[in-house]
C-alpha cells in the first residue's frame, strides 16, 4: 500500500473514455473482470489475446502513459512468483501459473483503465446507483474526502516527531510512531465532532 | 494480504462475495441501530484513519519495515460492528483507488480483514479483558487480540486460495500461517501501544467503545459472527481433516506414542499422501498451538512492562488530578 | 427587533470549567461587530450558542433569541436557516467531495427549492466570493484561501440574515486577507466576527466586545477600544499599528 501511494496517476485527463457514464464503465469492468476469471482452461488464450487488444485500443485512447500502467502491473510479480515457486514444491495439479499471471495482469489492467479514466465520485456515485446501503456511501465519501488531511497530519506530526528524537533504537521509534498513530486517532475523533457540528448547523437531520 | 483478480476461481469467489455481502449487510443494520448520529461521520473519518496509519512505517530489521493493519484496533475502539464497516471501507477505496486487491475478490478480502479480524478481534479482546481486569489487561488483551485476528485472517486467505486451487493447502497454511505468526507479534505490539497512546490522550474515547457498561447488542452481532464461523468452516474445514494425519506424523517424528492419536486420526484425505506434507502440516499446527500459548504469554508480559503498577488499578474515567 | 440578543449565557463544559459566566449583549440589524479576546476566552464557545449547536439540550429558556426568536430544540432549522455560522478550520466544513455538492448541502438539506433554483444558488453563491466556475472542483484540492472562500459560499448559499464568522482571516496571506476583507465589506448580513486581526476588526468593525474568561469586558466602539492600549494588553490584545494611521474624520 505505501509503495502505491506515489503511482497514483495524476488527474483523468480529458477523453471520450472519461466521458463516459460511470456506470457504464463499471458494469463492463465487472462483466470482463468476471469473464477472465471464470475462462475456461480451453478458452483463454484466444479470450486473452482479444481482450488485450481491447484494452491497448482503451488505452490509446484514453492518454494513460502505458510506462505507469507496466509499472504497477510489476507489483503483481510478487503474488505470481510465489504461486509459481510454492506450486513447484507442492503442486496441486490445477495451477496454471502462466494462466493465473494473465489473468490477473489483464484484470488490474481493466480496473486501471476505469480508475484512472472516471474521478472517484463519479465511481461513488455509480456504487449508489447500484443501491449500495447510504450508510456505507457516506463512509466512502467522507473516507476518501479526509483521506489526505489526516495523511498529512500524519506526516506532519511524524516529522515532528522525528525532529526530537535523539535516541536511537527501535523501542524508541515504536513507542513514538505509535505514538503519532493514538494522536491521529484522537484528532480524527474530534474532527468528526467538528464534522457533525458543521453538517447540523447547515440543516442536516439526522436520520 | 490483498487477494489479486485471477487468484481465485469463480466459486471461491462467489461464496466469500455472498457471505461478505450478508456479514456487512448485518454489520451496517447494527450501526444503524447503535451509533448516535453525533457518531456518523467518525465512520468515515476512522476509515481515513486507518488508511493514514497503515501508510506509517515501522522499523524491523535490516531495511525492512511493518505497517499497522488495525482490524483489531478499530474493533476494540468502535465495536466490531463498526469495525466491519470501516475495514470494508478502507478496503473498497484501495481497490478503487489504488487498485490494492482485485474487485472479484473483494468479498474474500473483506471477509478476511474485515469481518473475520474485527470479529475474531473483538471477541478475543473482551475475553481476555475479562479474564485479566485493569489497564494491564487492556493492553494485553489489545496485542493478543492484534495478534490472533492477524493470524485467523492469514488461515481464511490460505484457505480460500486452496480452495480455488491456486496454491495447494499444504504449502499454503505452514506459509501463510508461520508467515502471519510472526507479523501479527507488530501488528498486537502496535495496537497495543497505539491503544495506550489513545487512553492517555482521551480515556473517554476507549471508555466509550463496546466495552462500557450495559448497552444491548442486537441479534446483529450473532448473525455476522456466525457468518464469520461458517466462513471459517467453509474455507478450512475441508482442509483440516488432514491435521490429525499430520499431527500423526509429527508424534511419530518425535518418538510420541502415536498410537494414542489414533482415535483421533480420520481418514486422510487423498491427495496428501506425501510424508513430507504431513509433516509440514503438522508441524505447522503444534507451532501455531505453542505460538499461541506464547504469545498470550507474551502479552501479559508486555501489559505489565507498558503500564506501570501505579496506574495499573485506576479506572480510566478517572479524573485527572488537578 | 434585535438581529441577536444574548442574555445571561452560562455555559460549563463537562470538566466542570465555566466558559461563559453571564454574557449579555444585544446586537442590531445591519451591524457589523467584532470579537475580540485572547485564547481561552470563550470565543468559539459562545460562537456554537449562536445557532444552538450548544448547548447539548436547548432549552427555550430565552438566553438566546434570534430576531426575536428564542432559541429551543423544536425551531433549530429555522434558527439555522437565519444564522450562517462559518468555522475556524475549513476543512471541518468542507465535507463533501467537489464544491457545488458542498455548497448546495445547505440549500438541500433546508429544503430551499428544486435542483435548478438549487443550482442556481451555488453560481450565485461561488460569484459572490470570486469563485466562479469551482463547481465541479474537487475541495482537497483547493488552496487554503480558496477553502476558506468555499466555506463562505455553503454558507451564503442559505442566504442567512446573521453571519457569524470564527477566525476567517487566520491562515490567509495578505493578498487573501484583502480579498476576503474586500468580500465580507460587500455582503448585505448582520455580521458578528470572531477575529485575532485587529486590523480587520478596525477595518470592517465599527463596534466591538472584547471577551476574556468568559465575560464581557468591554462593548463599544471599535476605534476607542482598541485605541486603549491599557485595556488590551489587559486582556491578552494589543493597540493595532493601524490606529496610528487612522485619522478622525
Amino acid at each position: 500500500m505505501n509503495r502505491h501511494w506515489h503511482n497514483h496517476a495524476p488527474s483523468p485527463t480529458d477523453s471520450w473514455v472519461r466521458r463516459l457514464p460511470a456506470t457504464w464503465k463499471l458494469g463492463v469492468t465487472l462483466t470482463l473482470i468476471l469473464v477472465t476469471v471464470l475462462a475456461p482452461p480451453a478458452g483463454w488464450l484466444p479470450w486473452f489475446v482479444t481482450m488485450f487488444l481491447f484494452l491497448l485500443v482503451i488505452i490509446a485512447a484514453s492518454g494513460i502513459s502505458l510506462w505507469f500502467l507496466l509499472q504497477r502491473l510489476l507489483l503483481l510479480l510478487p503474488f505470481v512468483l510465489g504461486v509459481v515457486v510454492v506450486n513447484a514444491l507442492a503442486p496441486t495439479g490445477r495451477a496454471n501459473w502462466l494462466a493465473i499471471a494473465l489473468k490477473s495482469s489483464l484484470c488490474l489492467l481493466t480496473v486501471m483503465l476505469t480508475a484512472n479514466t472516471t474521478p472517484f465520485s463519479e465511481l461513488v456515485r455509480a456504487l449508489q446507483t447500484l443501491r449500495v446501503p447510504a450508510l456505507l456511501i457516506t463512509t466512502i465519501t467522507l473516507m476518501h474526502r479526509y483521506l489526505f488531511v489526516l495523511r498529512d497530519e500524519a506526516e506532519r506530526m511524524r516529522r515532528a516527531r522525528a525532529s526530537r528524537t535523539f535516541t536511537p533504537g527501535r523501542r524508541f521509534q515504536w513507542q513514538a510512531l505509535s505514538s503519532v498513530i493514538g494522536q491521529l486517532f484522537v484528532r480524527a475523533s474530534e474532527r468528526a465532532e467538528r464534522i457533525y457540528d458543521a453538517m447540523c448547523a447547515r440543516g442536516w437531520k439526522s436520520r | 494480504m490483498h487477494i489479486p483478480d485471477g487468484f481465485l476461481d469463480g466459486k471461491t469467489a462467489a461464496v466469500a462475495g455472498v457471505i461478505s455481502c450478508a456479514g456487512v449487510g448485518l454489520a451496517l443494520r447494527q450501526v444503524r441501530r447503535e451509533l448516535p448520529p453525533r457518531k456518523v461521520p467518525l465512520l468515515g473519518l476512522s476509515a481515513a484513519f486507518l488508511f493514514a496509519a497503515q501508510m506509517v512505517n515501522f522499523p524491523v530489521a535490516g531495511g525492512t519495515s511493518g505497517h499497522l493493519v488495525g482490524g483489531a484496533l478499530v474493533a476494540a475502539l468502535l465495536g466490531p460492528g463498526a469495525a466491519v464497516v470501516v475495514v470494508t471501507t478502507v478496503l473498497i477505496v484501495q481497490c478503487f483507488l489504488f487498485q490494492d486487491g482485485g474487485v472479484l475478490a473483494l468479498g474474500a478480502n473483506v471477509f478476511n480483514m474485515a469481518i473475520v479480524n474485527s470479529v475474531a478481534g473483538f471477541v478475543i479482546f473482551k475475553t481476555m479483558r475479562r479474564v485479566v481486569p485493569g489497564k494491564r489487561g487492556r493492553v494485553a488483551a489489545m496485542a493478543f487480540a492484534g495478534w490472533c485476528a492477524t493470524v485467523l485472517a492469514a488461515i481464511c486467505c490460505a484457505g480460500q486460495l486452496a480452495w480455488s486451487g491456486t496454491i495447494a493447502w499444504s504449502a499454503a497454511f505452514p506459509a501463510m500461517t508461520l508467515v502471519h505468526m510472526l507479523i501479527g507479534l507488530g501488528e498486537g505490539v502496535i495496537s497495543a501501544l497505539v491503544l495506550l497512546a489513545v487512553e492517555r490522550a482521551r480515556p473517554d474515547l476507549v471508555a466509550a467503545g463496546p466495552h462500557a457498561a450495559g448497552g444491548q447488542r442486537g441479534g446483529e452481532f450473532l448473525g455476522y459472527g456466525l457468518l464469520a464461523a461458517l466462513g471459517v468452516a467453509l474455507f478450512v474445514a475441508p482442509f483440516a481433516c488432514a491435521w490429525p494425519d499430520g499431527l500423526d506424523a509429527v508424534a511419530e517424528k518425535l518418538g510420541f506414542a502415536h498410537k494414542a492419536l489414533a482415535p483421533l486420526v480420520t481418514a486422510p484425505a487423498a491427495d496428501y499422501r506425501m510424508p513430507g506434507i504431513h509433516w509440514a502440516l503438522g508441524a505447522t499446527a503444534v507451532a501455531g498451538a505453542i505460538g499461541t500459548l506464547v504469545v498470550f504469554t507474551g502479552s501479559l508480559l508486555l501489559g505489565r512492562w507498558l503500564v506501570p503498577s501505579s496506574s495499573h488499578h485506576e479506572s480510566p474515567l478517572a479524573q485527572p488530578r488537578a | 427587533m434585535n438581529a441577536l440578543e444574548i442574555s445571561h449565557l452560562h455555559y460549563r463544559y463537562h470538566d466542570g470549567t465555566e466558559a461563559l459566566r453571564g454574557v449579555s449583549f444585544r446586537v442590531l440589524p445591519g451591524e457589523c461587530i467584532a470579537l475580540l479576546g485572547p485564547n481561552g476566552s470563550g470565543k468559539s464557545t459562545l460562537l456554537l450558542h449562536l445557532n444552538g449547536l450548544l448547548p447539548e439540550n436547548p432549552s427555550g429558556d430565552g438566553a438566546v433569541k434570534i430576531f426575536g426568536t428564542p432559541l429551543a430544540a423544536a425551531n433549530l432549522a429555522a434558527i439555522r436557516r437565519q444564522v450562517g455560522l462559518v468555522f475556524q478550520d475549513p476543512d471541518d466544513q468542507l465535507f463533501c467531495p467537489t464544491v457545488a455538492e458542498d455548497v448546495a448541502f445547505g440549500p438541500q438539506q433546508l429544503g430551499l427549492g428544486a435542483p435548478a433554483e438549487i443550482a442556481a444558488r451555488v453560481k450565485k453563491s461561488l460569484a459572490q466570493v470570486g469563485l466562479a466556475g469551482f463547481e465541479a472542483r474537487a475541495t482537497h484540492h483547493l488552496s487554503h484561501g480558496e477553502k476558506r472562500r468555499a466555506c463562505l459560499a455553503g454558507v451564503l448559499a442559505c442566504e442567512p440574515k446573521l453571519l457569524v464568522l470564527d477566525e476567517p482571516t487566520s491562515d490567509l496571506d495578505p493578498r487573501g486577507r484583502r480579498e476576503f476583507k474586500a468580500m465580507l465589506r460587500t455582503l448585505p448580513a448582520t455580521k458578528l466576527i470572531a477575529t485575532h486581526d485587529l486590523e480587520l476588526a478596525v477595518e470592517l468593525c465599527a463596534r466591538t466586545i472584547i471577551l476574556d474568561h468568559g465575560e464581557i469586558i468591554a462593548d463599544g466602539r471599535t476605534v476607542e477600544l482598541l485605541a486603549d492600549e491599557k485595556l488590551m494588553l489587559a486582556h491578552g490584545l494589543e493597540r493595532p499599528h493601524i490606529l496610528h494611521h487612522l485619522h478622525p474624520h
